[in-house]
């Protein structure tokens, strides 16, 4: 028994020695030939992608383009889809170097994005990851109820750029089915913002002779305030110049507050049931409307229940989208006429769509009201606000004045120089006009994208049809367009009156707490 | 050298760079739901925003500093800790920290059983849930990037720096001049925690207001099993040996049972 | 339901036949029923993904599978390693009836456990990598071999059992590797036991302090082995019912004081423990964890303790008791570890889990899917100690082929 006993107790030593033994044996071998080898880093997960060449280097290499420009999920005006986004860095170039929005703040960034809302980036980007926010659909919602008069307006630069969408070249001249389009959709009234374009003259010229008479105690230069992407710039970063800006409102907005008050009296519409939609070639515009100022038609009918004066921006691009989702043949359609009340412009207005146009029509109704008489035709061709260089200057001789300096800016990064200039006392000018677009609202966030980025060839393009328009129009002076002279008579009295300050003026508020600006050159933010 | 990413919190701008560079580089999947999620939203999810598809996160913190409300954007990705849980825990070896820094994984070692998921001390790993053969997935800091002497796809594309790329130590030196300079929280998060990661960040708001693990351990957890793995044979093979000893002296002189 | 297996060598000569016996009662079509339901699930989480079974998440990445058929199966199977160790090592030969029993308990409880987590683990093909790819950093892998090793160990102990009826010629091998096999069988328990509690260490920080120790692997192998009496007599008492055979009370009651000594270690520890680290406060601060800790060691251990050394454990009532306990006890002690332990952490972001009704199918699927193993072993072999197996002549099997007629 005692033997028997020895046995098992040597074999179980030994057995589980050599169970122990065995096992780890068989595992270090398996170890060896290549099972249990140290992962090497092409066996890790995902690194099988693709990025831009510029940023396969080693760290800190030097990229001149690197990400993209930050864009807030409630930018009322922008949306990007990351899933197309190539990270080519186009949009930082254009918001940065062109228009200097981007990087011109210090970090740690407060509490917004700054985004002037101008949409070049949209025009920039390659992969068309960034675009307007699609507000299609609130429009074909408003049509479709009977209970609602839909009132729309289409910006001067619009028309000449929404043929492009369906094939036309460039600068195609499409007013008239572009109105014909309108009414197909369903808008039940179709008014020009020419219209107001020409108002904003009015009221813009006017606020300028009594700046320059010192009538009204406002610094000089007065600049223009038509481009809300302009306007959100000096909020931004010239607070301190926000009293040169003009107080009168941009021709959308005006057009949106008369529609809900002038128009609703005099078609007796309830403008509680008016839903006003402006289609405008600019994303900033989408912006601008929803400006807590922007409901001028409630406070002055005194009901809350009344919306904002514009109740929906489209993009020029926008509307191409609505016609082609309904299936309108656009190019067959037949040229219609605009409504009356407010669809008549003039040449004046229409060059509003480009650089240095808001000036010519301007410099051509400052004439007659310092002077009481017809501009000279010089002015109806003031090339030297013409083309797209960025800064343009020109002196225009008006009787009794003298010498009147003008500027005109488009691109904000100019607009920066010359703001930086003015801040150092130099501005010797007594009006400006400043588009946040280079070229001009005719090349805005939201037209149609010629090319991109954009050339200055579709620029002049785009311009020269606008110029054309201008050249065979019968009308070539604001103060000359019957509907304004009607509506001073009937409804506003004069410029600058009482009841035109309530509606066609407003105010602006500095935005320089949102952020830090920028404090010197060599902070760069990389 | 042992490389590193340091993340200067205040900044970031939000822009998301960094994450669609990760996508494109990993060829992530693009999810239509969490496409249309704002930093905002992402910073309140359970996860932290961090998903299969979705290696790396900016998420946003609205915060009080100095008495005005500020926000904060914060990236969020595998810290690539210097002596990682995960690899500690993983039982078939399907983590690796590279020399270079990145903590990696194979799909082809791993048997699943998701200990790592438990064991990261910054929950950071995922599960493909929804598939039937599923992996962990979490940032692989770009590992063979870093090996061809490349910079990490995020930090590639940041436009303002607020993530760069080297050396550990440099930029741990970097840290804590940006720190005296700026004025901001005296700690580089990583520079200990979890014994060290290869991410470091610095911030000028409270690191615990943004969901940073601040009361994390500094000891490197896998020294937390390291001594009881290493007594295991030792006790198993003693035990085993007092075990025959005391059934050979307990059969002595008995019929065995059967 | 009988069932009569026959050898038949390759001429077509009946060599032997050998006879297998179930007996179909409502209860067990209920475990068949259940079974059959867990089999449906599993067969649609291979397919579709642990996502479409499970409420597992990211925040949860284990859940009552890891807990229940992880974590307490080796737990509850406890019993087999203790009872070897009594009965086979130190000889107290006293508790041998049930030793059988207990084996057996243990092996089918593993045999869920494996089972089990080859439903768990997301790639459950690769299951071998550990084998050849060694972590051997991780506490899981410790657990890994020792659990395979253990269940291979415990399938051959049964093979022991198993050859007295068919392939009777290897009983004779079998029966003298036993005493290696026995001493292997009882190393490979006690380590991962204990290491299945290390596992929670590594998860610094995310564990209430209430179960986060460097006693981990203490507490869960003690309480392991303490559990193991409870589980025999609650097993005892059911398939007493089940199988009409009662064992006696003095043997459960040897071994309920057995287990109970244990348990006084297991407070001593505990108690030393709580004072070592300054828990007390999180003890009785009378928040959930609290009394989910406090409840554990006072209904799971005090009580059973009590039982233990007082005339209740000399009746079966008391027995019962004990066992309810105690194994409630340990159930509760597995799940805080895991939910209460971590829920507040796990949480803090706004996690969430509650398992899935289809979780709860296969995990009671599994437990059926034993108890019908267990209830046709022990119906067909001599596992409660009444030799009836028949002692037909050695035949070895070297050719042979299956035919088989039901009944
Ligand atoms: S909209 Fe204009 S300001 Fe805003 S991000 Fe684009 S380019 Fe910059
Ligand atoms: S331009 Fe477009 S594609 Fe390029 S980085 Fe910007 S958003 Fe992305
Ligand atoms: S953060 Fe987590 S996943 Fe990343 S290396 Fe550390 S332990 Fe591993
Ligand atoms: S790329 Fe840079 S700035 Fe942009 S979100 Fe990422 S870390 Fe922030």
């Amino acid at each position: 028994m005692a033997s028997k006993v020895g046995r098992v107790k040597s074999l179980s030593r030994r057995s589980f020695l050599k169970f122990v033994g065995g096992a780890s044996l068989v595992g270090v071998t398996l170890n060896l030939t290549g099972c249990g080898k140290p992962i090497t880093p092409d066996k890790a997960i995902g690194g099988n992608g693709w990025m831009p060449t510029q940023y396969n280097a080693p760290g800190n290499w030097p990229t001149s383009v690197r990400g993209r420009v930050p864009i807030d999920p409630e930018n009322p005006a922008i949306v990007r889809d990351d899933q197309k986004c190539i990270l080519c860095g186009q949009c930082i170039e254009v918001c940065e170097k062109i228009q200097s929005v981007f990087g011109n703040y210090e970090l740690p960034i407060k509490k917004e994005f700054v985004c002037v809302n101008c949409g070049q980036c949209i025009q920039w980007c390659p992969s068309g990851a960034i675009s307007e926010r699609d507000d299609v659909n609130k429009v074909f919602k408003a049509l479709a109820d009977p209970n609602v008069t839909v009132v729309v307006q289409t910006a001067p630069a619009t028309r000449i750029g929404l043929g492009e969408e369906f094939g036309m070249p460039v600068g195609t001249n499409v007013q008239g089915k572009q109105v014909a389009a309108l009414r197909k959709l369903g808008f039940d009234v179709v008014f020009d913002t020419n219209f107001t374009a020409d108002l904003t003259i009015m009221e813009e010229g006017t606020e300028l002779v009594k700046r320059v008479t010192g009538e009204l105690h406002h610094p000089i230069p007065q600049m223009t305030s038509c481009c809300p992407g302009w306007v959100k710039f000096v909020e931004y970063f010239y607070p301190e110049l926000i009293p040169n800006l003009s107080s009168a409102k941009s021709p959308q907005q005006m057009e949106g507050a008369l529609i809900k008050t002038y128009f609703a009296e005099k078609k007796e519409v309830d403008p509680k049931k008016i839903f006003s939609v402006a289609i405008m070639p600019c994303t900033a515009k989408k912006f601008e409307c929803q400006r807590p100022e922007m409901n001028s038609a409630s406070k002055e009918l005194n009901d809350s229940k009344v919306s904002p004066d514009v109740d929906v921006v489209l993009t020029t691009r926008e509307l191409a989208r609505m016609i082609k989702r309904s299936g309108i043949d656009f190019a067959s359609l037949p040229e219609e006429e605009y409504d009356k009340l407010m669809g008549t412009g003039t040449g004046a207005g229409v060059i509003f769509g480009t650089t240095g146009g808001v000036m010519e029509a301007a410099v051509r109704s400052a004439y007659y009201l310092i002077t009481g008489q017809q501009p000279p035709a010089a002015l109806w061709n003031l090339t030297p606000v013409r083309g797209m260089q960025g800064v343009k200057e020109a002196a225009v001789n008006i009787p009794g004045v003298g010498d009147v300096k003008v500027a005109v800016i488009s691109g904000l990064a100019n607009a920066r120089k010359v703001m930086d200039q003015m801040k150092a006392g130099h501005a010797p000018w007594a009006f400006m006009e400043i588009m946040a677009c280079p070229g001009g609202c005719e090349y805005g966030g939201g037209q149609p994208r010629a090319s991109s980025p954009p050339s200055d060839e579709d620029r002049n393009r785009r311009a020269a049809s606008l110029y054309n328009i201008d050249a065979k129009a019968k009308l070539r002076n604001s103060h000359d367009n019957p509907e304004i002279k009607q509506i001073y008579a009937d409804f506003l009295t004069a410029p600058m009156s009482e009841k035109a300050e309530e509606l066609l003026h407003t105010h602006y508020v500095s935005r320089a707490d949102d952020f830090i600006p920028k404090k010197s050159e060599e902070n760069k933010l990389y | 050298m042992a490389k590193g990413v340091l993340v200067d919190i205040p900044k970031c701008i939000g822009c998301e760079s960094c994450s669609v560079a990760c996508k494109l580089w990993n060829e992530l999947e693009w999810d239509e739901q969490e496409k249309n999620k704002t930093a905002i939203d992402r910073a309140k999810e359970p996860n932290n925003g961090l998903w299969p598809e979705e290696w790396t996160s900016i998420n946003r913190y609205d915060l009080e500093k100095d008495g005005e409300s500020v926000a904060r954007y914060v990236k969020a990705q595998c810290m690539h800790c210097e002596d990682p849980a995960c690899v500690s825990s993983c039982f078939s070896k399907a983590f690796q920290k590279l020399p270079e820094g990145p903590v990696i994984y194979d799909q082809s070692l791993c048997v699943g059983c998701r200990y790592c998921m438990m064991a990261c001390p910054f929950d950071v790993l995922r599960y493909e849930w929804k598939k039937a053969i599923p992996g962990v997935r979490k940032c692989q800091m770009c590992a063979t990037r870093v090996a061809n002497n490349q910079e990490t796809a995020c930090t590639s594309v940041c436009p303002t720096g607020a993530i760069i790329f080297g050396d550990r130590d440099q930029l741990l030196a970097e840290a804590k001049k940006r720190i005296k300079e700026n004025g901001y929280v005296d700690r580089v998060f990583g520079e200990k925690e979890a014994g060290g990661t290869s991410w470091l960040y610095i911030s000028d708001t409270p690191f615990e207001q943004m969901r940073f693990r601040t009361d994390v351990t500094t000891k490197p957890l896998p020294s937390y099993t390291e001594g009881y793995m290493k007594a295991t044979p030792f006790v198993g093979v003693g035990w085993a040996a007092i075990l025959a000893g005391l059934y050979v002296f307990n059969n002595k002189g008995k019929e065995p049972l059967d | 339901m009988e069932l009569v297996t026959t050898v038949v060598s390759r001429a077509g000569a009946k060599m032997s036949s050998v006879r297998w016996k179930f007996r179909m009662t409502p209860m067990r079509w209920v475990f068949t029923g259940i079974a059959a339901a867990a089999i449906a699930v599993i067969l649609v989480r291979f397919v579709l993904g642990l996502g479409a079974t499970t409420n597992l998440n990211d925040q949860w990445p284990w859940g009552l599978w890891i807990s229940f058929d992880v974590l307490l199966g080796v737990a509850l199977a406890g019993g087999g390693y203790g009872t070897a160790l009594i009965v086979y090592v130190l000889r107290r030969d006293k508790f041998y009836p049930i030793a059988r029993s207990a084996m057996l308990t243990s092996l089918l409880g593993y045999i869920v456990v494996v089972l089990g987590l080859l439903i768990e683990v997301g790639q459950w093909f690769n299951f071998w990598r550990p084998y050849v790819s060694w972590g051997h950093a991780s506490v899981l892998f410790e657990v890994f071999w020792c659990i395979s090793c253990y269940t291979v160990i415990q399938i051959l102990e049964f093979c022991e059992v198993g050859t007295e009826k068919v392939f009777k010629g290897a009983h004779k091998y079998l029966k003298k590797a036993m005493p290696v096999m026995l001493i292997i069988g009882i190393t490979l328990p006690t380590l991962h036991q204990s290491s299945l509690g290390q596992l929670f260490y590594l998860m610094v920080g995310k564990v209430n302090p209430l179960w986060w120790t460097a006693f981990l692997p203490v507490f869960f192998l003690l309480s392991s082995f303490f559990v193991g009496a409870g589980m025999i007599v609650i097993e005892s008492t059911l398939a007493g019912k089940a199988l009409n055979h009662k064992v006696e009370i003095p043997v459960l009651r040897g071994l309920v004081k057995i287990s109970a000594g244990a348990m006084i270690l297991y407070l001593m520890l505990k108690i030393t423990d709580m004072v070592v680290r300054g828990t007390f406060a999180n003890a009785f601060a009378f928040d959930l964890p609290s009394i989910m800790f406090l409840s554990e060691l006072f209904f799971g251990v005090i009580i059973p303790i009590i039982i233990a050394f007082s005339s209740l454990s000399s009746t079966r009532k008391g027995l019962i008791w004990f066992g309810i306990l105690t194994v409630s006890g340990v159930i509760m002690n597995r799940f805080d570890v895991l939910f209460t332990g971590m829920g507040k952490y796990l949480n803090q972001y706004g996690g969430s889990y509650v398992p899935a009704v289809s979780e709860f199918i296969v995990s009671l699927g599994l437990v059926s899917i034993a108890c019908l193993a267990y209830l046709f072993l022990a119906e067909n072999f001599n596992i409660m100690g009444n030799h009836e197996s028949e002692h037909a002549d050695d035949i070895t099997i070297k050719d042979g082929k299956y035919a088989s007629t039901a009944k």
